[in-house]
């Protein structure tokens, strides 16, 4: 009893404390600038000003759909590809693989900031020839950060804690290779893949310095590069901007919040 | 290169030659797409990069200069005050993230506890929390007359406000208690994934064995977790290592260079001061350095067989 | 294996609709027709001036499609950046606003990719201290856009209550500043500024004052160790401090916050501020501006200087004769078209000519009526041209540590030559 008590009040204490900045945000998304920048604690009345504010100083909506178009391709590619490989990785292991494998690692240790100009270079000549693909595309956004050894990785290490002998069972009831990994791995791992699925959504959703450069046109523009463009100004309104900054928060904590249900104790147990 | 001792082959109990080769074709097309991919779009501008690295000039008048950025690396005041700096980052702030998080989502594995999904969401909203809004925030929770400040005299902690933000030695103390509340969140996720993963069996069984909780927590949950904890840890130090929107956005690197860290320093080589593309890519070398040295040291700690 | 080939193909389909139904507006090389593009920031200020100059122009060249596009100014830093030194112009705007004290930067790191103005307009028309910022070998790349002329924002009822007045402070230097700071401390409870320690702004204005810069003529030799006016800025940022008349602050939302809510009794910073001080309208007749403080015992040192400013550059890419063409016949020589920016966003160029119209003898009443855009103007032809060079901001980041340990009590001479050895290491 007094585990049950202490688990609630240890989780309580760690959810108002990170919940806290979220809901200051909020808050600060009803006052006006001035106050804002005073740090008022209280809610105000200005949300439909600011909102309408917003509304009239950015095209919100456009970069919202390009977000979501970039956020949901990049996910559903970078789940396919990362599970597909860290599943290979493991089942398939082979010292030839592990070799590959360790050698991927290594592109998740060099700083973004130190490969943009030579990616940049790269989707400057590509726009040459294949101009659907190269500098000013959403294409050109999504396809160098759809694969990464993170997801790769995080994929092969929960894949060590997956029942191989089921994969074994499937091979005897005649499912080809292919077949085991979509028919049994995938709807095993399904806490797994809302894991990914989480926080992959969230970077690309969130994804600042790529975009930044490679997206030349406002009508390309996505949410976090529209709030930055509200903070240009030498006197920012931010009751605005945090308005804003609601806005975007929205989709990526709602991914979570539907994604979040699939973390229900015990899963393996009812698949066997 | 790191090395992950495996455990044996998984082949297929009477495999025929044929058989193996059709096998091993297919595991290596499982892996292909994925391999190309980070051929293209990581090794191919690495090597670049590396070229980079042995230049140097201003923006695009570059000089070959050989390992000359590298000698001057060790020399450059600024470049060890950020991995000073980066390096107490990393060992005070990595293992206190990882072990709150782990306990939170041990707390939160509990089956009958209630209001779960509520307690995850709190705790995993930080992470989504655009860094615009997170670096005004933070500014003010540690503000001179920010709420942190104002609580802590309420309660009679401190007689006199805290220089949070513009004192070296708090402003470092502010940095690592927002990155962990950033990203406790976040790794909380993946350990929240591999529970699941987990037969709930085996814990029945420890309970019918009179096991205690500590015990199930050390002798059960800790070795099944060990691949996610050694990803966890592995990423976290990469994470630490290429540490730069928080600082970048709470502190920009000050007071005096105070918190900067690697990465805002080739953020500040490359765009803030007069563009030097290939002393930045010089230091990026440096930290994928530090890092492989820190994974192969990981991997080690955590162990053969079952890593 | 099938099945995942056709889920990838069609992904890749996906991505392929995505991009194009974003990129058929945007396709490539339109550069050749009649469209420029312009990438600035700051809405309130030089987003509307161009916005202002687009329509000054339109009505003489109605072909011209002049597309302006906001940007924060560091992320139009990393996107210039990185396109410029990839060698990659797709994307590239035809005109780009740069900030004075970078501007050398971009120009000699990139010489071949600004487009010549020299002989567009006449340079003798500008505030003498903006052409050596914005010209390379004597050549002129940059148009001369908004002064960063400073002045001190006052708030008149604190200094009342201290026993001041307006007059008392002006063409005052540093020194008097302080022995009013304690005084008004004392009456008010006010601190005398907000400060952030990661930013010298204060301190380039000091050392600009008298003509001095962290880097000598050339604009590559830095001047830290022996440099009189920095000591003296030093100096006084220091007693500053310890006179307690500073309230720490860390970003720019607080330092907008320290006046707003009252909470400081003077701004010394450069005029683009003005908007920003008028945004809390309850303090309406409570403020003035007087001339900038000039440092005490050094004989060069004016009551003026200078904090940022910038101006408008034209890259090298197709387009560039029309985008030249259409600054000159705006911004380059246009008398009626600075009156109107003046009087509908308060804005101060640099261009000569145009401090005579009647715009810029308007009275503010929000500073008492007092004719504050006709004090600046005054002031930005006293301020001292220097060549702000490749380095400040590389510099200010070395200063800054040193500035800590000065503050803590480290030897100035001392600090100030490891400041110097360490930016000889640095931009060598």
């Amino acid at each position: 009893m007094l585990k049950r008590v202490f688990s609630y009040a240890f989780l309580t204490i760690a959810a108002i404390i990170s919940f806290f900045p979220f809901l200051w945000m909020i808050i600060s998304s009803t006052n006006k600038s001035v106050d804002v920048t005073k740090g008022r604690l209280l809610p105000g009345s200005y949300f439909l000003e600011n909102l309408s504010n917003l509304l009239e100083t950015v095209d919100l909506v456009p970069a919202l759909m390009n977000s979501a178009k970039i956020s949901i391709t990049t996910t559903i590619l970078s789940l396919l590809i990362a599970s597909l490989a860290g599943y290979g990785f493991e089942i398939y292991q082979s010292k030839a693989k592990d070799m590959v494998f360790n050698f991927l690692l290594l592109s998740m240790m060099i700083p973004f900031a130190a490969l943009m100009v030579p990616l940049f270079r790269m989707f400057g000549s590509i726009s040459q020839t294949a101009p659907f693909i190269g500098i000013d595309t959403f294409a050109a956004v999504i396809l160098p950060t759809v694969t990464t050894a993170f997801l790769i990785f995080f994929f092969r290490q929960s894949t060590k804690m997956f029942p191989k002998d089921i994969l074994e069972a499937g091979r005897i009831d005649g499912l080809t290779e292919i077949g085991c990994f979509f028919r049994i791995y995938v709807p095993t791992m399904k806490t797994t893949y809302s894991a990914a699925a989480i926080i992959t959504f969230m970077a690309s959703w969130n994804s600042y310095l790529w975009p930044l450069v490679v997206l030349q046109s406002p009508e390309n523009q996505t949410i976090p590069l529209l709030i930055s463009v509200l903070g240009s100004s030498y006197s920012p309104d931010f009751g605005v901007i945090m308005t804003a900054i609601v806005i975007a928060t929205l989709p990526a904590a709602f991914i979570f919040f539907i994604m979040q249900k699939q973390f229900v104790a015990g899963m393996m147990g009812s698949v066997k | 290169m790191i090395t992950v001792k495996t455990k044996q082959n998984i082949q297929p109990m009477h495999s025929t030659r044929s058989l193996r080769m059709k096998n091993t074709a297919i595991g290596w097309s499982f892996i292909a797409i994925a391999t190309v991919l980070i051929c293209l779009f990581y090794f191919y501008p690495m090597v670049q990069a590396l070229i980079m690295s042995m230049q140097s000039g201003t923006g695009t008048n570059l000089t070959f200069v050989g390992l000359d950025n590298y000698a001057r690396l060790l020399q450059d005041p600024t470049f060890l005050t950020t991995v000073k700096n980066t390096v107490i980052y990393l060992i005070i702030q990595v293992p206190i993230m990882i072990i709150l998080a782990l306990f939170i989502s041990v707390l939160l594995n509990d089956k009958t506890l209630k209001l779960k999904g509520v307690f995850r969401t709190a705790i995993f909203l930080p992470c989504v929390t655009s860094l615009v809004a997170y670096s005004v925030i933070f500014k003010y929770l540690f503000g001179q007359d920010g709420i942190i400040n104002i609580f802590l005299l309420k309660l009679s902690i401190i007689s006199e406000p805290i220089q949070w933000l513009t004192d070296p030695f708090w402003a470092k103390v502010a940095i690592i208690v927002a990155i962990t509340w950033r990203w406790t969140g976040y790794n909380m996720i993946f350990y929240l994934s591999a529970l699941q993963n987990i037969d709930h069996s085996i814990y029945e069984a420890a309970k019918m064995d009179g096991a205690s909780p500590f015990q199930i927590f050390f002798k059960i949950t800790i070795p099944l977790l060990k691949p996610i904890i050694l990803f966890t840890s592995i990423t976290s130090t990469i994470g630490t290592l290429q540490l730069f929107d928080e600082v970048m956005n709470i502190t920009q690197g000050g007071p005096g260079n105070a918190t900067i860290t690697i990465s805002q320093y080739i953020y500040n080589l490359s765009f803030k001061y007069t563009p030097d593309f290939g002393y930045a890519a010089t230091v990026s070398y440096a930290i994928v350095i530090m890092i492989v040295i820190f994974s192969i040291f990981q991997f080690k700690v955590a162990g053969d067989k079952n890593a | 294996m099938k099945k995942v080939l056709a889920l990838f193909l069609v992904s890749i389909l996906f991505l392929a609709a995505c991009s194009s139904g974003s990129s058929k507006d945007t396709s490539g090389e339109t550069k050749d027709s009649n469209e420029i593009t312009v990438w600035a920031w700051d809405p309130n200020f030089n987003i509307k001036a161009m916005n202002l100059a687009k329509d000054a122009y339109k009505s003489d060249n109605p072909d011209l499609e002049i597309k302006i596009i906001e940007n924060a100014q560091d992320d139009i830093i990393q996107k210039l950046n990185t396109s410029l030194s990839s060698g990659t112009t797709k994307g590239l705007p035809n005109i780009v606003l740069i900030e004075d004290y970078r501007a050398q930067s971009f120009l000699q790191a990139y010489p071949d990719m600004f487009h010549e103005l020299t002989g567009t307009f006449n340079s003798d028309d500008f505030a003498q201290y903006k052409i050596a910022p914005t010209s390379v070998d004597g050549k002129n790349y940059g148009l001369p856009f908004d002064t960063g002329v400073s002045g001190l924002y006052v708030r008149t009822d604190y200094l009342e209550q201290a026993g001041y007045t307006v007059e008392d402070l002006q063409n005052m230097d540093w020194k008097k500043y302080i022995e009013i700071g304690k005084k008004v401390k004392e009456a008010t409870g006010k601190h005398m500024l907000t400060q952030d320690p990661n930013d010298l702004g204060l301190i380039r204005m000091m050392i600009q004052s008298a003509g001095s810069w962290y880097l000598k003529d050339d604009g590559k030799t830095p001047n830290l160790a022996g440099n009189e006016a920095l000591k003296v800025a030093f100096e006084t940022y220091k007693e500053i401090l310890d006179a307690d008349l500073v309230k720490p602050i860390s970003d720019w939302s607080q330092f907008l916050a320290g006046f707003n809510s009252g909470d400081v009794a003077t701004v010394p910073t450069g005029n683009w501020i003005t908007p920003s001080i008028k945004a809390e309208a309850s303090q309406a007749g409570k403020w003035a501006v007087v001339a900038h403080p000039r440092l005490p015992g050094v004989p060069e040192s004016v009551n003026a200087s200078n904090l940022g400013g910038s101006s408008w550059y034209v890259l090298n890419v197709p387009g560039k004769e029309d985008a030249a063409d259409f600054l000159a016949k705006t911004f380059g020589s246009n008398v009626e078209f600075y009156q109107t920016i003046n009087k509908e966003i308060g804005a101060i160029g640099t261009f000569k000519p145009a401090a005579d119209g009647e715009a810029y003898q308007a009275g503010d009443d929000f500073f008492g009526g007092q004719k504050i855009i006709a004090d600046f103007a005054a002031w930005t032809e006293q301020i001292p041209q220097i060549n702000y060079g490749l380095h400040t901001y590389a510099i200010e980041d070395i200063l800054a540590v040193e500035a800590q340990n000065y503050i803590k009590g480290k030897d100035l001479d001392k600090a100030l030559e490891d400041a110097q050895k360490q930016a000889e290491a640095q931009v060598k």
